[in-house]
């Protein structure tokens, strides 16, 4: 959470180069989003679309 | 422009994700081969049923090694024919039309499932697996009846099938 406590001080590194905001967390959360959306979608399409009987083939 | 590294992963992660839709959808048309109801039939007139080959009387007809038709009509408040029987393993086109409003054809608990519009044919062809019996409802809110309008498709052994076509009905 400390990490972007620079922002209350911009003049300071306004040069941008030395980057200190890290939003690890923000990262984590839209990973287990990402994982989440990717098993839905397997288990939607691939196991209760698809396993039905009767797909429709024209 | 500097983009952080973090923002880089998810900029890649997204389009990994839109890739990994797109390639699921491909790979169903191509692979199991999913396809849409077909638009191809041609408009047809919806009082004037009783005088349609298809449909003045609706049943099933083998019309190839395997494949067989169904011509269905549906109504306030039901499906004709009521059984819909095909045989097993065989693969089963349904033209299925209305002759009042729009009603729903839905296979319960399969993947087929068209809108039945008055005028129009909705043809959809569907492979049957073993021996089974489907309830077969009506999903467009039609009128009073609605939720008593229901059917039967009944996947019948090949010799069950033949029994029914030649012995019964004499057409
Ligand atoms: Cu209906």
């Amino acid at each position: 959470m400390g990490q972007n406590e620079t922002a209350h001080a911009p003049t300071d590194d306004a040069s941008g180069e030395t980057e200190e905001f890290d939003p690890i967390g923000t990262l984590t959360l839209i990973a287990i989003y990402f994982v989440i959306l990717v098993l839905s979608w397997v288990y939607i399409y691939y196991i209760e679309f698809l396993g039905r009987d009767l797909v429709v083939v024209g | 422009m500097h983009i952080h590294n973090y923002e880089k992963i998810w900029l890649a992660a997204s389009v990994l994700l839109i890739l990994l839709l797109l390639g699921s959808v491909t790979y169903g048309a191509v692979g199991p081969g999913v396809a849409m109801v077909s638009d191809s039939e041609q408009a047809i007139d919806a009082g004037g049923l009783d005088d349609d080959d298809r449909f003045s009387e609706p049943r099933v007809e083998q019309v190839g090694e395997n494949e067989y038709e169904a011509y269905v009509v549906a109504y306030q408040f039901g499906f004709q024919p009521d059984p819909i029987v095909v045989p097993e393993n065989s693969t089963v086109t349904f033209y299925v039309t209305s002759r009042d409003v729009i009603h729903g054809f839905e296979v319960a608990g399969t993947n087929a499932n068209t809108m039945v519009v008055p005028g129009e044919v909705s043809k959809i062809t569907v492979e049957t697996d073993d021996r089974q019996e489907y309830g077969l409802i009506c999903n467009e809110y039609c009128g009073a009846g609605h939720h008593v309008m229901e059917g039967k498709v009944n996947v019948v052994s090949q010799a069950e099938f033949d029994d029914r076509n030649d012995g019964g009905n004499g057409e």
